[in-house]
């Protein structure tokens, strides 16, 4: 079956074809008579990441990410923290993956400056802009800390630096450290959070910390049960442990 | 509409000639035809391809190897058009071809054998009527000495018995239209009953349950667990009109049964099917049983097959197994789920699994497929939690069970 994929360019271009629409179809719509179609052992599966190294990032860059989300969201008492939970490994497959090339946004002009509600703006993909501002971010902390790189500051000072990207104070040779900042930051939470399928939040631990019972969809069993704690285990797209238990 | 006039006055013409009676008799004759030709799922077996519907080649599996159905449309050449009545009758009475040669019981004939000569004929009539299409289906694939058709004379001699169907006079006429359907043109035995190695019914567990092309097709006697012991006559009906009731739903080749076959049946005939269905004998009144239907202690896999039902299945069919009745079937008390061969069980949690569409239930729901997500050591510890949860009683499904099925449908598949 074919997936039904909107492209911003196809719904930029939505106006324009709907006016012809009644004469011409857009060629990946078709229509389904009778039934829906169904056979056996169909699956959209997701497909988990390969374990093992990083393939994006260079030893250099993965240092960096590996200290930055390492502060974005620390271990504490709380639980592990985005590193331990397998975020660098998340962002890496992330960014050598479609996600990194931007594939499914539209990236050509007009390149007016949008607003912050307008999501992403820039003229690099995903991973043109980590790739471009972690260099910029080593170089920027090299020259003010005389030659030192980001991963190996003092914590404090790592999170003072991230303090003044974040404000908006620190120019990443022509792109925003804001703007990374906030990219940075928002793909960290998604990491932690997202399905460990991805490569983080390893054994859902990040779910566990917070209450969420992960992948179910069903709580009928429980809708009358007020106040009292949910008494399952979270569940991922791949199971979780009882799933193999024996006894 | 303008253009139906013409056809309008040439009926007409017909209706004042003097063949009227002729032609009236015929047309009922015709149209009793196709009623039985849905009673017997002709189409069914003997269409591959829509587009040439009774024009055969659809192969059927069977443990022997693949035979590939005929041409019954009327081409002379290909299908059935050059046969004579008394040749159309000895196919559907013994088994024989026009040019002498036996077939293979894959065609139903055993059960066909029990069809009056007054049906035969007039399915004959109706299949006169179809257009004729030149196909020549290619040959069985059996391996030798099966390949040889004459070895069906001694398999004849040894499990055939041609023979008219006898009514039961101790019985109603419902009852017995009922048998005579499921018995002949219904063929209902030929999944539901036990084959011995030689693929011939065992007369002796009469639809006590049946492997076909890795399906199970259950028990049909009064047994409360595993037959229709718990199923009203109204419940038989609602399933085989539409596919569905509150205890199951069809999936498998139940399916085709129900949509080209029992679907179309009218109510007499639903109620005579239903009432010599819950007549039967259950394993008590068949054979001893060696089997005591104890629930096998779990092989230490309940605890994950408890796991996986809460997470993955739970949903549709409700953590008390009683799911929403026509909707999603309930697995508690559910015969299909308890049947001594799981095949059923696991291949519907492999291949996930769609009810069938009928015209009185045109919303099919389905199930997802299992097979990418589970090992088969999941699959078998939720088949098990299924099979002996909630007051189920049948023995457990083991990894290797799963694994098998799941290679053999694998390689079907490709
Ligand atoms: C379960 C599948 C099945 C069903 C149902 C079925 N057939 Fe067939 N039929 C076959 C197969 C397979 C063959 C070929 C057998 C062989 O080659 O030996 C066949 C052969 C025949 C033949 C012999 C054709 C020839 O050229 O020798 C006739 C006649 C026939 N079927 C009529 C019917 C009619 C009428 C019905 C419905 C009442 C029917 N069949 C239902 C499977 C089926
Ligand atoms: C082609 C093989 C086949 C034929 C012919 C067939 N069945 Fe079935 N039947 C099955 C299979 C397999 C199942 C169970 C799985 C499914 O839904 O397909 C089933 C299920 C059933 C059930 C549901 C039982 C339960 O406990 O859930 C009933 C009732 C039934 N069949 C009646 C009949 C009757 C009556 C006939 C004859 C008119 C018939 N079947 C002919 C294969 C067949
Ligand atoms: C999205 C809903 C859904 C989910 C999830 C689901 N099922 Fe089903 N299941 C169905 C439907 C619908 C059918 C009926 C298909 C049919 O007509 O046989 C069915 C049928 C079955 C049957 C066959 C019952 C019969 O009478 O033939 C079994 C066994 C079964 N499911 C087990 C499971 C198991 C085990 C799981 C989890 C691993 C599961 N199901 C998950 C919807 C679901």
């Amino acid at each position: 079956m074919e997936k039904i994929a909107l492209s911003r360019r196809q719904i930029l271009a939505g106006g324009a074809a709907a006016a012809v629409v009644a004469t011409e179809r857009p060629a990946s719509a078709h229509s389904i008579k009778g039934e829906v179609p169904w056979a056996p052992s169909q699956a959209d599966a997701p497909h988990a990441i390969d374990p093992g190294g990083y393939i994006f990032f260079t030893p250099q860059e993965a240092a960096l990410i590996e200290a930055a989300v390492a502060r974005l969201i620390p271990a504490d008492d709380l639980g592990p923290g985005a590193k331990e939970l397998g975020v660098p490994t998340f962002l890496d497959r992330q960014l050598a993956g479609e996600y990194g090339r931007a594939e499914r946004w539209y990236m050509l002009g007009p390149w007016r400056q949008g607003s912050d509600n307008q999501g992403y703006q820039s003229r690099l993909t995903p991973a043109q802009l980590y790739r471009y501002a972690i260099k910029q971010l080593d170089a920027h902390v090299s020259s003010i800390k005389d030659g030192r790189r980001f991963a190996n500051l003092a914590t404090e000072d790592q999170d003072a630096l991230l303090s003044d990207l974040e404000a908006g104070k620190v120019d990443l040779g022509g792109v925003s450290g804001k703007a990374f900042f906030d990219l940075l930051l928002q793909n960290t939470i998604e990491g932690f959070f997202a399905d460990p399928i991805y490569g983080g939040n390893r054994n859902m631990e990040a779910w566990r910390m917070i209450g969420f019972p992960g992948a179910r969809y069903d709580y009928r069993d429980f809708v009358a049960k007020h106040g009292e704690r949910f008494p399952l285990p979270p569940v991922g797209l791949q199971g979780r442990p009882a799933w193999s238990s024996k006894g | 509409m303008r253009s139906a006039t013409p056809f309008l006055i040439a009926g007409l013409l017909v209706a004042t000639s003097a063949g009227l009676v002729f032609a009236d008799g015929d047309h009922a004759q015709i149209e009793r035809g196709r009623y039985l030709v849905s009673a017997g799922d002709c189409y069914a077996c003997h269409t591959a391809d829509p587009s040439k519907p009774f024009a055969g080649g659809r192969p059927l599996q069977t443990p022997f190897g693949a035979i590939y159905s005929a041409n019954i449309t009327p081409d002379r050449q290909t299908g059935i058009g050059a046969w004579s009545d008394d040749d159309f009758y000895r196919a559907m009475h013994e088994g024989v071809s026009a040019n002498g040669e036996r077939l293979y019981p894959a065609f139903p004939y055993p059960y066909y054998t029990h069809v009056t000569r007054g049906d035969v004929l007039a399915i004959r009539a109706y299949l006169q009527t179809l257009e004729p299409i030149a196909n020549a289906p290619p040959r069985n694939k059996l391996p030798f000495p099966l390949s040889e058709r004459a070895v069906m004379r001694p398999w004849n001699w040894m499990f055939f018995d041609d023979g008219a169907f006898h009514p039961d006079p101790s019985k109603s006429a419902s009852w017995n239209r009922g048998a005579y359907l499921v018995e002949g043109l219904g063929h209902c035995g030929a999944c539901h009953t036990p084959k011995n190695v030689l693929g011939a019914d065992m007369d002796d567990k009469a639809l006590a349950g049946g492997t076909i092309e890795n399906w199970f097709a259950p028990n049909l006697g009064a047994d409360l667990r595993t037959g229709l012991g718990g199923w009203s006559e109204a419940d038989v009906i609602d399933y085989l009109k539409t596919g569905r009731n509150s205890h199951d739903s069809a999936t498998g080749p139940m399916s085709e049964v129900i949509q080209y076959s029992t679907s179309q049946l009218n109510d007499e005939d639903l109620h005579a099917v239903a009432a010599y269905l819950k007549d039967l004998p259950g394993e008590a009144g068949r054979v001893p049983s060696s089997a005591s239907g104890q629930q096998t202690s779990s092989s230490g896999l309940s605890g994950s097959g408890e796991a996986i039902f809460l997470d993955q299945c739970s949903t549709c069919h409700r953590s008390n197994g009683e799911g929403t009745p026509t909707v999603f079937p309930p697995l508690k008390g559910n015969a299909n789920v308890q049947q001594a061969d799981a095949t059923t069980v696991i291949r519907v949690i492999l291949q996930g699994a769609r009810t069938t569409p009928t015209d009185a239930r045109p919303t099919p729901f389905s199930m997802p497929a299992f097979d990418w997500k589970l090992s088969d050591a999941q699959i078998a510890a939720v088949a098990t939690y299924v099979r002996t949860a909630w007051g189920n009683v049948a023995e457990s499904v083991s990894a290797d069970d799963v694994g098998k099925l799941r290679r053999t449908l694998h390689a079907k598949a490709e």
